[in-house]
């Protein structure tokens, strides 16, 4: 297999944006090329992660922008896995440039809902779970997630006040993110005291609906090598399943595509988590990244929560994880999320983070599933 | 293959229609077409009480698209009685954790356009 790199990333802000779907997707592509400093006929193929394009009347996104960027007679694919989608279909680039098929490819995630309000999007969102058993017997996503919390409150002895520090952790960091969704500060009584969105998930336990794109671009390393200073190598890639429904899942508490898709991407890299400097992980609401920090192994099974009470996940803490707001405050366009956090982690390591740098970083770590974690993948990357 | 429809009728009378697998004897439900245990085709039908404890749940404020009226409802996953298997479903008229403790006996009652309905027993 040939070693796999990132040369370039882009982002357009995350939030309730004015442009249409193939505009946010162009604007994010034009700055991971112009990020690689390469142009457009240099990519070999398009990987492009969208769940709802048909929200904004475009499905068959690939062709649009590949038309756009010039380079019309590039194939590429488009890839749904719910909320996951963004790391499927980076894994399905790095495969390709890993098999020796392309030398450089564009991985493009992109999502434009929030002009659907929420009950469009609260309706079309439960269409990710097992439907028949979930969705279609009323449980929304915030629901599917509350009914995790419940079980872990009760089993670990932790309080909705321990949820509600993820929170405000993940907006510490978010408020220096410039291309956060919701920057500003939060306490744990603006958590506490928000409304009930489903019990006992308040509304800022969950993460925004967001739109945004957000870009890649994967090369060899010896193109890498040949043309850039600044780039970040792939060392792990790892992928995993879980039962689609929570009732089908030996432990409501923990997500086993999350452990599947961690432990093969740790092999492959060669390392074990306390290696890890940081790590972006799937927090869409704060249950989950306690769920996801002890899944990937930062910590022992109900131990998460005394972590974040001793603030060892805070910027600059013994792992520092979600430094750029996570899900929860930089935002959630469902299929940019993964890719978005690719260029997270492509900032931290090629020294563009400002303020939210994490110091002297070497590895980082990405963790983004579908649904309630019924598809994931990991992939763990190191500054050269 | 069995049709959902059976597994809907069940349901209608409160009981839960699963698969048996013939070789290692592990239960699904009956959406299943391989044992998830040791990659069998091969099931028997097995017709079990609707029967359970509430192992969790959520109580639903903003609901999807068909659920406006109900709310608050709650979301329930319940486990179900002498099996490993566990079961969820709608529950109406719950308010506030206190109407639902963890563990409280529960059953299935019936099927409608709000799927498998769950009440406590």
């Amino acid at each position: 297999m040939e070693k796999v790199c990132v040369i370039g990333a882009g982002s357009t802000k995350y939030g309730k944006l004015q442009d249409s779907i193939i505009d946010i997707a162009l604007q994010a592509s034009v700055e991971a090329i112009e990020s690689a400093g390469i142009g457009p006929k240099q990519i070999q193929a398009g990987y492009i992660s969208n769940v709802f394009g048909i929200a904004d009347k475009q499905v068959h996104l690939g062709p649009v922008i590949m038309s756009n960027l010039g380079i019309p007679e590039v194939p590429s694919l488009s890839i749904e896995s719910a909320c996951g989608s963004g790391s499927v279909s980076f894994r399905e680039a790095y495969a390709n440039v890993a098999a020796g098929f392309y030398d450089v490819v564009l991985a493009t995630g992109i999502e434009k809902v929030t002009h659907t309000g929420t009950e469009w999007t609260t309706t079309y969102f439960s269409y990710c779970s097992d439907f028949f058993y979930e969705g279609g017997a009323g449980a929304s996503f915030p629901g599917l997630f509350a009914s995790m919390a419940r079980a872990y409150l009760a089993e670990f002895k932790a309080t909705e006040e321990d949820l509600a520090m993820v929170a405000v952790k993940n907006h510490d960091n978010g408020y220096l993110n410039p291309k956060a969704h919701l920057r500003k500060k939060i306490t744990i009584d603006d958590v506490l005291n928000s409304a009930v969105v489903a019990s006992p998930l308040k509304l800022y336990d969950c993460c925004p609906f967001s739109d945004g794109a957000s870009a890649v671009i994967l090369c060899s390393e010896k193109f890498a090598k040949a043309h850039s200073k600044n780039y970040i190598e792939v060392i792990g890639s790892g992928r995993g399943g879980s039962p689609a429904a929570l009732q089908g899942r030996e432990h409501i508490t923990t997500i086993p595509s999350t452990k599947i898709a961690a432990q093969a991407a740790y092999k492959m890299a060669g390392i074990t988590p306390k290696d890890v400097d940081f790590a972006e992980v799937h927090d869409c609401f704060t249950i989950a990244e306690l769920v996801d920090t002890e899944d990937l192994g930062f910590f022992e099974k109900g131990k998460a929560v005394q972590a974040v009470r001793e603030g060892r996940t805070r910027l600059n803490g013994d792992i520092s994880i979600n430094p750029s707001g996570g899900l929860k405050s930089k935002g959630h366009p469902i299929g940019a999320t993964g890719i978005g956090q690719v260029v997270e982690v492509f900032d931290q390591l090629t020294g563009k983070a400002g303020e939210r740098t994490v110091k002297d970083a070497k590895i980082g770590l990405t963790h983004n599933f579908g649904a309630t974690g019924a598809s994931c993948a990991v992939h763990i990357f190191k500054s050269v | 293959m069995l049709s959902k429809e059976e597994f809907i009728n069940n349901a209608k009378v409160g009981k839960i229609l699963t698969r048996k697998c013939t070789k290692c004897g592990h239960l699904h439900l009956v959406t299943t077409y391989f044992c998830q245990n040791c990659g069998n085709a091969g099931f028997e039908n097995v017709i079990i009480e609707g029967k359970g404890t509430v192992a969790t749940y959520t109580i639903i404020t903003v609901p999807p698209e068909g659920y406006e009226k109900d709310v608050p409802y709650a979301w329930i996953v319940m486990n179900v009685d002498n099996s490993e298997l566990r079961i969820s479903g709608f529950m109406a008229n719950i308010k506030s954790p206190v109407d639902l403790p963890l563990g409280i006996k529960v059953k299935i009652t019936g099927y409608d356009e709000h799927g498998i309905i769950i009440e406590k027993q």
